[in-house]
């Protein structure tokens, strides 16, 4: 292992009965963010679904050199939060996670789902059920979670979907925070600005072939490819 | 789709139909009558129903204020409301360790299918064999109800809620397991929160439940008002039974206008307005006629 790696890919192969993807070895730093693009149905969301251990790799393996417990924070396209539980519940639900036995235990996962709340902009709704929610606000429920649980690593699927400018700035501000800790972050993402605004590194998959490349080396390839 | 659908069923009721002719052994003639029958039996031996089971009983004397209290109707229904409620309370804890334990989303197959197997020896026995079984280990009384009711509770509650939780969506245990959630506060914190409508509902039926069939293992000595039931069966005093069966249909009715109630605290309903006991009767009665 590397020194200063949170995630290595080892000729990772991603897919379910078909390989998506040729072969994939890299290794992720703390505090890089990286933007998975490509088209709809390309195997983003498998890759992302494998280094979150949901899926088993075709071929290959992937080294997660986070705590076993609470290292890794993931947000499913769908967001996976708990419908019929209050926003301050699911948040909660990663406060629980990184915080040591103490006798200020409890204080401090309260203290971190309120500052996760209120950086979201969401504490007029901390006590209603999610279910009761628009899309928007469900992913900044989703984001509060992730915040509250400080990770090493963070995984998200589309989730600044639904946003509008203002609050897809209120979640990528929130995530910077996480990412100034040294958390690095892996997130599938279709608007390619804000992948350019935001990442340092893009993974891009197109027919099967993988890409990782820095902003700067994207830039150029998109440029190129659409001149060709 | 619509033909299909009626000739589906159809064919349902035909093959319905014949079966139980072969059951009958065509003899139908047994029916003639029975009508007629149950008119008389209704009109001579249970109406009007004897409202003496809601007056004090001659013995032991009363010694509270209001007859009412040491009625037979009273005390019969108090004590098989308790024996279900505790029954109901220790069943559903049971059950609910065990679904989780049993659902194939929550756990692996070594695991879930031995549970499962378990749950189904439980179930297959009636509460009525359970009552049976524990008035023989542990004698008369509501101690063997209560012990009856809660192993077929485990047995029955078990299967829909693993049936529950297996139908769940996935993302959010995804979601809590490549956080690092352990398999108790994924049950706690993810899986009975998002299952909390049903899970509510199935507690709320399973309670009504018990106290439906409390009159039932209570003819088998296993305390309630099943015990005065049956007694009254064996003196043919069907007037009375047939008041009781009216307080218990009518407690009955008051379990299901209060599952109404406490459910829509958690589902999609209750999210427009918050129910009034006004609005939950009215609601209940539209639900009748519609």
């Amino acid at each position: 292992m590397s020194e200063g790696v949170v995630l290595s890919l080892n000729d990772l192969v991603i897919g379910y009965d078909e390989p998506l993807s040729e072969p994939i070895s890299l290794e992720v730093k703390p505090g890089e963010i990286i933007a998975i693009l490509g088209p709809s149905g390309i195997g983003k969301t498998t890759l992302i679904r494998t280094i979150a251990g949901l899926v088993r790799p075709l071929q290959g393996d992937f080294d997660l050199h986070v705590k076993r417990r609470g290292g890794l924070g993931y947000i499913p396209q769908r967001l996976g939060l708990v419908r019929h539980a209050t926003v301050a519940h699911n948040v909660s639900l990663g406060a629980r996670m990184n915080v040591p036995w103490s006798r200020t235990m409890f204080q401090e996962r309260n203290e971190r789902t309120q500052e996760a709340i209120r950086t979201l902009g969401i504490e007029e709704k901390a006590g209603e059920p999610v279910r009761r929610l628009s899309g928007g606000q469900q992913r900044r429920v989703a984001t509060a979670r992730t915040l509250a649980q400080r990770p090493e690593l963070m995984l998200a699927d589309e989730f600044l979907g639904e946003l509008d400018q203002h609050n897809v700035d209120l979640v990528l501000g929130a995530v910077h925070e996480l990412v100034e800790k040294g958390t690095a972050v892996i997130m599938v993402e279709h608007h390619e600005d804000n992948a350019k605004d935001f990442a340092t590194r893009i993974w891009e998959i197109k027919n099967k072939r993988f890409s990782d490349m820095s902003i700067e080396e994207w830039e150029l390839h998109s440029s190129a490819g659409e001149e060709e | 789709m619509k033909y299909r659908l009626f000739g589906a069923l159809f064919i349902l009721f035909f093959l319905a139909w014949r079966t139980l002719d072969g059951l009958v052994e065509g003899d139908w003639g047994r029916l003639e009558g029975g009508l007629s029958n149950l008119g008389v039996f209704f009109s001579e031996s249970m109406w009007p129903p004897n409202w003496s089971v809601l007056e004090a009983r001659s013995y032991p004397v009363c010694e509270q204020d209001i007859e009412f209290f040491c009625s037979v109707g009273y005390l019969g229904m108090m004590e098989t409301l308790k024996i279900a409620f505790v029954s109901t309370v220790l069943g559903f804890v049971g059950a609910i360790t065990l679904s989780s334990l049993a659902a194939r989303n929550l756990m692996p197959l070594s695991i879930a299918l031995p549970v499962r197997i378990f749950l189904s020896a439980v179930r297959s026995l009636p509460s009525l064999i359970w009552a049976i079984l524990f008035v023989i280990v542990i004698g008369f009384g509501p101690l063997s109800g209560v012990l009856a009711m809660t192993f077929y509770t485990i047995g029955y509650l078990g299967k829909l809620q693993y049936e529950v939780f297996e139908g769940m969506a996935n993302d959010p245990l995804e979601a809590g397991r490549a956080m690092g959630l352990s398999r108790p506060s994924i049950l706690l914190n993810i899986v009975i929160p998002e299952n909390s409508n049903h899970l509510l509902s199935q507690l709320m039926f399973m309670f009504e439940y018990n106290v439906r069939h409390g009159t039932v293992i209570g003819i088998v000595g296993a305390g309630g008002i099943g015990y005065y039931i049956s007694t009254y069966l064996k003196f043919l005093q069907y007037d009375k039974v047939f008041a009781l069966l009216i307080i218990i249909f009518v407690v009955v009715v008051v379990i299901d206008l209060l599952s109404l109630m406490i459910r829509s605290f958690v589902n999609e309903e209750g999210d427009v307005r918050k129910p009034t006991w006004l609005n939950t009767i009215i609601a209940a009665k539209k639900r009748r006629t519609e």
